[in-house]
């Protein structure tokens, strides 16, 4: 890390604290469910069936049979609490790579059910897309914080190196 | 511990590396707090009461807003027909009971729909917020002035949301003409409005009992016919003046941003003598601050006019009608002199459903004797503003958002109707001091 300037360091942390929010609070939205809106409108219990069955590309229909899965409530489970935990991971620098990885793994099946092939502005969509989306840039980003290794920059991931953070002072003043 | 400076400073430095993403955590927290959602899901309710009036309220619950848990009423019959409400509009089953101390005992409820007699209002009320229930209660607030401020002082006391369901808060088409045509001025200096509720029927009900061992007086009533017709005698009821007079009233200060300071009255039991102590002809002039008075007439002798609110002002007449039609006149000589009626745009539903059949509002014309039935026209969904009252009351007790006729405005409209009453029922003109 020794070769990244301080500026680069920080923008990497930076980026992947805002992955990691971004992350954490769409899981949170997720498991806090039932729940309301401040404004007073109920919102249902999170499930990704209306998500899957709006699944679009060529793997549309594997992704559209999952919304009608008995074990669905599982899977939405699984879902929300990934997001939570992977958040945390990367706003926290706890488990960092791991946490990378698996936002990698759900950001490609976000990407892959949704895959934008129209290129065309789709209803309820942001904007118009032809393959690239958000959902493919979050998942470069993602593997960038992954390739420059930012647990070795700043996070919990430190404490559980080897040679402990605190240590570094007494090493250095020795030297 | 002695430690160099430098060390202090690289000490310091990993420190921080380390804490790097807490503050980002606290942020996290903080916006939730601040605009995140809130936890909860539909809110638990009980309904006392389940005749026609807390049936309609059954029929526009939204499962989304509300899981009715309980359902409580001292005629089986009625319990039966609120089953079929629930069941018409997809909503599970709930548990029956007759007692409605015994319903906040055995359930955990978080609020309940009040829709029994007025003269009940109170005391369960009451007893439900001490309980740490929120209400949702049926017009009027309460049979006496001293019961309303009790109830308010319950609410403030217990923290909790009580709202009456004077529904029309919730209609579009009130809120579009306090919005755009009040508010703005478009009937210039406002004096006077015109109240009307006009039936031609008989008031009374005839309903079979439960079973031909039913004792009313387990309940208090001294026959099976207090107990269906409570509406019809003063122990129980202020006849129109809370059955139909407090809507209206309550709309009229709204309007007007002012309560009653005086009543005067006439009226009296002219066409159907038979036995009841409520009038069938009711005549209630209010007074309001500024020179403006309001002047609520029923009758049960014609349904020419059905019911209505209409405002007069300097520079033009707004008219409400039956809930769902608004029509606004210019005066002459008015800025724009277009003597023609200008109806609301809201598509008219032609649902009839609980409210036509069951609300006191309709009471007369499910005798039959309609007027106005047939209009054509713009119109609102009466069930619709049903449907946002109870939501809204659910949104209340779940978020906070404020209520559209809490135990202010709802104690306004009953001062004055109470009063009016007994101005009625003295033949007296009484002062309403606050």
């Amino acid at each position: 890390m020794d070769s990244l300037s301080r500026t680069q360091q920080l923008s990497l942390v930076v980026l992947r604290t805002l992955i990691g929010w971004h992350f954490l609070y769409e899981g949170f939205t997720k498991v806090l469910g039932p729940s309301w809106s401040r404004a007073g409108a109920p919102i249902g219990r999170f499930t990704a069936a209306g998500y899957l069955r709006g699944a679009s590309g060529p793997f549309a229909e594997l992704f559209r049979g999952l919304a009608d899965a008995s074990w669905l409530p599982w899977l939405d489970l699984v879902v929300a609490w990934s997001l939570v935990l992977i958040g945390l991971g990367l706003m926290l620098g706890l488990f960092t790579q791991l946490a990378c990885a698996g936002a990698l793994a759900l950001l490609a099946l976000f990407y892959l059910s949704w895959l934008p092939t129209s290129g065309v502005h789709q209803p309820g969509g942001e904007g118009a897309y032809l393959l690239v989306n958000k959902n493919l840039i979050e998942a470069a980003a993602v593997a960038v914080v992954l390739a420059f290794r930012t647990d070795r920059i700043a996070g919990l991931d430190l404490l559980r190196a080897a040679e402990p953070a605190p240590r570094a002072p007494v090493a250095e003043a020795a030297r | 511990m002695n430690l160099t400076p430098e060390q202090q400073e690289l000490g310091r430095r990993n420190f921080l590396r380390v804490m790097a993403g807490t503050p980002a955590l606290a942020a996290l927290a903080a916006a939730s707090a601040i605009e995140g959602p809130l936890r909860g899901g539909p809110v638990r309710i009980g309904c006392i009461g389940t005749g026609g009036q807390g049936r309609v309220l059954l029929e526009q619950t939204d499962r989304q807003f509300a899981e009715i848990v309980a359902l409580c009423d001292i005629n089986p019959l009625q319990l039966a027909k609120a089953d079929e409400s629930l069941a018409k509009t997809n909503h599970p089953p709930a548990k029956h009971y007759s007692d409605w101390k015994e319903m906040l005992q055995k359930e955990k409820l978080e609020a309940v729909l009040l829709a029994s007699p007025l003269f009940l209002h109170a005391e369960i009320a009451i007893a439900c917020m001490e309980a740490g229930l929120h209400v949702l209660s049926e017009k009027m607030m309460a049979w006496d002035v001293a019961s309303c401020e009790r109830i308010a002082e319950a609410a403030h006391k217990n923290r909790r949301v009580y709202e009456v369901g004077h529904q029309r808060f919730y209609n579009g088409v009130y809120q579009a003409a306090y919005e755009g045509i009040v508010k703005a001025g478009l009937l210039g200096e406002l004096y006077h409005a015109r109240l009307v509720w006009h039936r031609n029927g008989n008031w009374r009900r005839h309903i079979d009992m439960p079973s031909p061992d039913y004792d009313a007086s387990r309940w208090g009533y001294p026959s099976y016919d207090h107990l269906i017709n409570w509406r019809l005698y003063k122990k129980y009821s202020r006849g129109h003046m809370a059955e139909l007079a407090s809507h209206q009233v309550a709309v009229a200060e709204w309007f007007f941003g002012a309560n009653a300071t005086a009543a005067i009255g006439s009226g009296g039991v002219y066409r159907f003598k038979d036995g009841r102590e409520i009038p069938d002809h009711t005549y209630v002039t209010l007074e309001y601050p500024g020179g403006r008075t309001v002047v609520f007439t029923s009758i049960e002798s014609n349904a020419f006019d059905n019911y209505y609110e209409a405002y007069y002002g300097t520079k033009g007449t707004l008219i409400l009608s039956g809930e769902i039609d608004a029509f606004l006149f210019e005066e002459k000589g008015a800025s724009t002199a277009a003597a023609q009626p200008k109806a609301t745009g809201i598509e008219i539903t032609a649902k009839g459903g609980p409210v036509g059949a069951a609300s006191e509002s309709r009471a007369a014309d499910a005798a039959g004797s309609a007027a106005g039935g047939g209009r054509s026209g713009g119109g609102g969904d009466r069930n619709l503003a049903y449907k946002n009252e109870v939501s809204g009351f659910c949104a209340a007790v779940r978020t906070g958002v404020p209520l559209k006729c809490g135990p202010e405005r709802a104690m306004g409209s009953a001062r004055a109707c109470i009063t009016g009453f007994e101005a009625m029922d003295t033949q007296k003109r009484i002062e309403i001091k606050v």
